[in-house]
This record gives structure tokens, C-alpha cells and sequence, in this order.
């Protein structure tokens, strides 16, 4: 079984040819595309491709990636015209003799593959991605229940690769747009029992740039590489929004357990 | 006002305009006040195309439009769909030029144009619903 | 130095790989262009109704036969589509996009294929093809023929 699992591990299977988008910012000069061949083993990332080029062709390409494995959100890119994790993205599964490979849409370059992402964390940080309470120092846990924790479980595995908003049609031309990415969070942060600050992030999601300005494309969820499906968040949060405005939002207040004498001190 | 309110509402203009604006198609068609339900009805025999029926003739078109019932009708449709439309040019516009001033120049000449457009279609039903043109 | 890297309104005719929705958003907007366009023709051009009967019938002879036998009725059947798919697919969008017939939070699990995109949703999908090939099927027949089925 282990030798017909390896069959052909290790042996160069065909030639693919990568298309890179270059940009130098250096020289200033327009992006431009350059050809690079690569011999392709079986598990070879594309990602892993790029590595290749770095090490044997051309050492100028660069790239950001981090973990390898999916988990940071480093390496989003556009290849073959969907965004894609590099590290998640198998070569012999495209099944395509010619990969091409762009940065990210609708952020600015730094150079060649790399996009700078402050849009994104600046939109993630402005619709306050953590819990808020009146109270300076809780005294006591807040209880929740694993049904409650279902209600925003899953947006909470967005890996801030920002490829939902490279996707998006409407960031494509509104650099001002929140994103699909900080709606869902700001959706996932709503929803949480333990959370009582709807009316301070209301300013932000209801905005001229705000949640209205997603018209439901779904491109958002179609490239997630960890299944968020923002789109949904996106369109809950607008359902919350629309019966605000007729029946003020209540807020889940979370029952709390027993009062702890103090929390200072505690290993 | 909020941007919620403002989506809300073409949303509701949306459904309503459904509703309105089927009838106006019935007006030429099912409900039109002519014997035959056709849109147009040429005198063939002279040779040249002249209008002698039809549910798009002169009589025809200003006996629905002289109709307080009609008239309603297509008053309310109006309303309905310049704020439906302009609204969404405004929407669609301010996604192209995103930034404060360009978003108030596109609000307010939005806004221009849809009362021009409103004014100009009421008075075309207002006259017409007084016994109307000549 | 960045590079300013926007992809602009041409990516929404790109939209190979994204899956119908992004299709119908595309369609929708462009056909909601259209319809404006046509709401402020239509305006101007039921105003002749003023000018009596003999500017009013030429006009509509005019719209009959603008550039060859019966062409009008042709550009009337694609506003007619236009206006028919722009309708439904509002229906739809004003169901899903306030949440309603969408599934509950749920676990993504591996490969992540959007639940959101799918499910009632794609049975709205569905039923807007078929009425609107039933709807716009009656709407042609009468522009071409005046019987209402
Ligand atoms: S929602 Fe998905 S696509 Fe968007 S940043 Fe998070 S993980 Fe990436
Ligand atoms: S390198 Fe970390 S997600 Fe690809």
C-alpha cells in the first residue's frame, strides 16, 4: 500500500510554465509578466513553484508566505485568475501547462506578488474586533452556552488573507468600502452574547461604505479558503440592521457566573 | 438620512413598482379601452403607414391617460421609480467616485435631475388628466 | 513605492470562475443602467401625448418603424427581457439580501463549498429562470401578435 501511495513521489511528473506578474518598485516601471519553467513533483504547491524560481532562476521574484500550511493568510494570490492560498493550491490539480500567477486585486503592490494589506486590517480594526462591556474589570465569567457559540463559530476562522476582498466587485472600484472580511467580524463580534457594543459599531457598519454596499455577488465566500462564507455574515448583518430600525436591537446580556474575589493573581 | 432607511426604501420602491408597473402594462394591453388588444393597427390599403387603431393610438392612449383611476396610477408609478432609479445611480456612482466631495456633487446632481424628470413626467399626467393637449 | 492595483468596474464582466451570483450581479446592474436610461426616454417620450393626435400617431409609427420593418417591437421585447430579469432577480435579491431563506451559521467543512450560495438560495435561482422564460414568453407573443395567452 505505502509503495503504491509514493509511486512517482520524488520523480519530475511534467514542465509547467509560470506566468509571474512582476513589478520593481524600484525602477518604477509597469507591472510586466515574465516566463518561468518548472519541473513539477507530485505535492508541489504552487507556492513551492515560486520557491523554485526564487532558488534556481530568478532570485528577484517575491512572494509573502509564512506557515506553508494555510493557517496565516499570508500567501493569497490570483492564480489562474481565481485568488487562491499558494501553499493550498496543488500544481497537478490545476491540471494546466501554464500557471499564471497575479497579486492580489484591489490592493496597492509593494512588489511583485507582494500586496500591501493596511486596507484590510485598518477596515478589521475599525469595526472594533473585540468584545465590549460597560464594566472596567469583570468580576465574574460570562457564561455561554455551545448553542450560542454556534451562532458566529464559524465566522470566527477568517485567517485575514483578504483574498474575499480582492474578489469583491465592489471593492474593485470603492477603495472606501469596508469589505466583506470586517462585516462578517463585525457580524461575528454582534452576535456574541457576551458583547454589548452594537450601537458603538453601528456608525461604522451602517455607513455610506458601510454593509450597503454589498450587493450579494457571493464571490466573497466562493474564494474563502477557510469556508467562512462572509457573504452570509454580510446579509444577517444587514437582516439585524434592517429590523433595528423598526425594533431597536436587543442585546444578549450573558448570565455571569459567581463572583470571583479577585481576578489579579490568579496563575 | 441613514444609509439603512434610504436601502429600505428601494427595496419597498422595488416590490411596488412590480406591482404598479404591471398594470401599466395592462393599460395597452388587457385593460386597454379598445375593441381589438393590438399595439398597432395600420390602414394597409393606402399604401403609407397611417394609424387607425390599436391600443398605442392617440384616443386610445388619452382615453386611459384622462382616467383619474389611471392617472393615479401611473402618478404613484412615477414617483416610485425615479426614486428607485436614481437612488441606484447615486449608489452606483458613488461606488465609482468613492470619497466625500465627489459622493456630495453625485447626491445633489442626482437629485436635480430626478425632480427635473419627476416634474417634467407629473405634468405630461397632470395636463392629460384635465382633458389634456389639444 | 506602491503601485495602485484596482481592478475597476470592467472585473465585473470577468467573472468567469465566481459562480452564477456574481453573473446575476453583474446582469442586474447592467440592466438597472438600462432601465433608467429607458425610464427618462420613456418619459420624454410619452410627453408628445401633448401635442395632439397627428404628432403622437407619427411618433409611434416613428417607434414602430424606426430603421427597417418592424423594429420596434424587437427593442421593446429586450426591454421587456431586460425589465423582466431585473424584476425577478430584485425579488430575489430583496429575499436573500435581508437574510431571509439563507442557512444558519453553520461548521464550514472541508472542500468549503458556501452553503450561502447554495440551498434556497439556488432554488430562488431556479424559479427566476423559469418564470422568466414563461413571463417573457407571454410578453413577446403580445408585442408581436396582441394576444394575451
Ligand atoms: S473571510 Fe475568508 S477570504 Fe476573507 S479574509 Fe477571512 S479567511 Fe480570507
Ligand atoms: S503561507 Fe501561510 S497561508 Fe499560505
Amino acid at each position: 500500500m505505502q509503495e503504491i501511495a509514493l509511486k512517482g513521489f520524488g520523480e519530475v511528473l511534467k514542465t509547467v510554465t509560470f506566468r509571474v506578474r512582476r513589478y520593481d518598485p524600484e525602477k518604477r516601471e509597469l507591472a510586466k509578466y515574465m516566463e518561468y519553467k518548472v519541473p513539477v513533483q507530485m505535492g508541489m504547491t504552487v507556492l513551492d513553484g515560486i520557491l523554485y524560481i526564487k532558488e534556481h532562476l530568478d532570485h528577484s521574484v517575491s512572494a509573502r508566505y509564512s506557515c506553508r500550511m494555510g493557517i496565516c493568510g499570508s500567501c493569497g494570490m490570483i492564480i489562474n485568475g481565481k485568488e487562491q492560498l499558494a501553499c493550498q493550491t496543488q500544481i497537478l490539480e490545476l491540471n494546466k501547462d501554464l500557471i499564471k500567477v497575479d497579486p492580489m486585486g484591489n490592493y496597492p503592490i509593494v512588489k511583485d506578488l507582494v500586496p500591501d494589506l493596511s486596507k484590510l486590517f485598518r477596515n478589521h480594526g475599525s469595526v472594533k474586533p473585540y468584545i465590549i462591556r460597560e464594566e472596567e474589570e469583570p468580576k465574574s465569567e460570562f457564561i455561554q452556552t455551545p448553542e450560542q457559540r454556534e451562532e458566529y463559530a464559524m465566522f470566527t476562522d477568517c485567517i485575514l488573507c483578504g483574498m474575499c476582498l480582492s474578489a469583491c466587485p465592489t471593492n474593485a472600484t470603492d477603495e472606501l468600502y469596508l469589505g466583506p472580511q470586517s462585516l462578517a467580524q463585525g457580524y461575528r463580534y454582534i452576535t456574541d452574547n457576551r458583547d454589548m457594543g452594537f450601537n458603538e459599531r453601528l456608525n461604522v457598519l451602517d455607513s455610506k461604505h458601510g454593509v450597503w454596499r454589498c450587493h450579494f455577488s457571493g464571490a466573497c465566500s466562493e474564494v474563502c479558503p477557510k469556508g467562512v462564507d462572509p457573504a452570509l455574515g454580510v446579509q444577517l448583518l444587514r437582516q439585524l440592521l434592517t429590523s433595528n430600525s423598526f425594533v431597536k436591537y436587543k442585546q444578549k446580556e450573558a448570565t455571569k457566573g459567581p463572583e470571583r474575589k479577585s481576578v489579579s493573581g490568579v496563575s | 438620512m441613514r444609509e439603512s432607511r434610504i436601502m429600505f426604501l428601494q427595496y419597498m420602491t422595488g416590490l411596488l413598482i412590480l406591482v404598479f408597473g404591471s398594470m401599466h402594462f395592462l393599460a395597452i394591453s388587457a385593460l386597454a379601452p379598445t375593441s381589438d388588444k393590438i399595439l398597432y393597427l395600420y390602414n394597409s390599403s393606402s399604401g403609407a403607414h397611417t394609424l387607425i387603431g390599436g391600443t398605442l393610438n392617440y384616443y386610445s392612449v388619452k382615453a386611459v391617460y384622462t382616467s383619474l383611476a389611471w392617472g393615479s396610477v401611473f402618478e404613484l408609478l412615477l414617483t416610485f421609480l425615479v426614486f428607485h432609479v436614481f437612488n441606484g445611480f447615486r449608489v452606483i456612482l458613488s461606488e465609482q467616485f468613492p470619497g466625500g466631495t465627489s459622493e456630495k456633487i453625485i447626491t445633489y446632481s442626482m437629485l436635480i435631475v430626478a425632480l427635473i424628470i419627476f416634474i417634467y413626467g407629473s405634468n405630461t399626467i397632470v395636463v392629460m388628466l384635465n382633458g389634456g393637449g389639444i | 513605492m506602491t503601485i495602485e492595483n484596482k481592478k475597476g468596474w470592467i472585473s465585473w464582466f470577468n467573472p468567469f470562475r465566481y459562480g452564477t451570483d456574481r453573473w446575476m450581479y453583474s446582469l442586474h446592474r447592467l440592466t438597472g443602467i438600462i432601465l433608467g436610461f429607458y425610464l427618462i426616454a420613456h418619459v420624454w417620450e410619452t410627453s408628445h401625448i401633448l401635442d395632439g393626435p397627428i404628432t403622437w400617431n407619427s411618433l409611434m409609427v416613428f417607434l414602430d418603424y424606426p430603421f427597417g420593418p418592424h423594429f420596434g417591437p424587437f427593442i421593446l421585447s429586450g426591454v421587456l427581457l431586460v425589465a423582466v430579469y431585473h424584476a425577478l432577480n430584485g425579488i430575489r435579491l430583496t429575499i436573500v439580501e435581508n437574510g431571509l431563506m439563507l442557512p444558519k451559521p453553520y461548521r464550514p467543512e472541508f472542500p468549503y463549498r458556501p452553503k450561502s450560495l447554495k440551498g434556497l438560495n439556488n432554488v430562488l435561482k431556479i424559479l427566476l429562470g423559469v418564470l422568466m422564460i414563461i413571463i417573457s414568453a407571454i410578453g413577446i407573443y403580445f408585442i408581436f401578435t396582441g394576444v394575451i395567452l
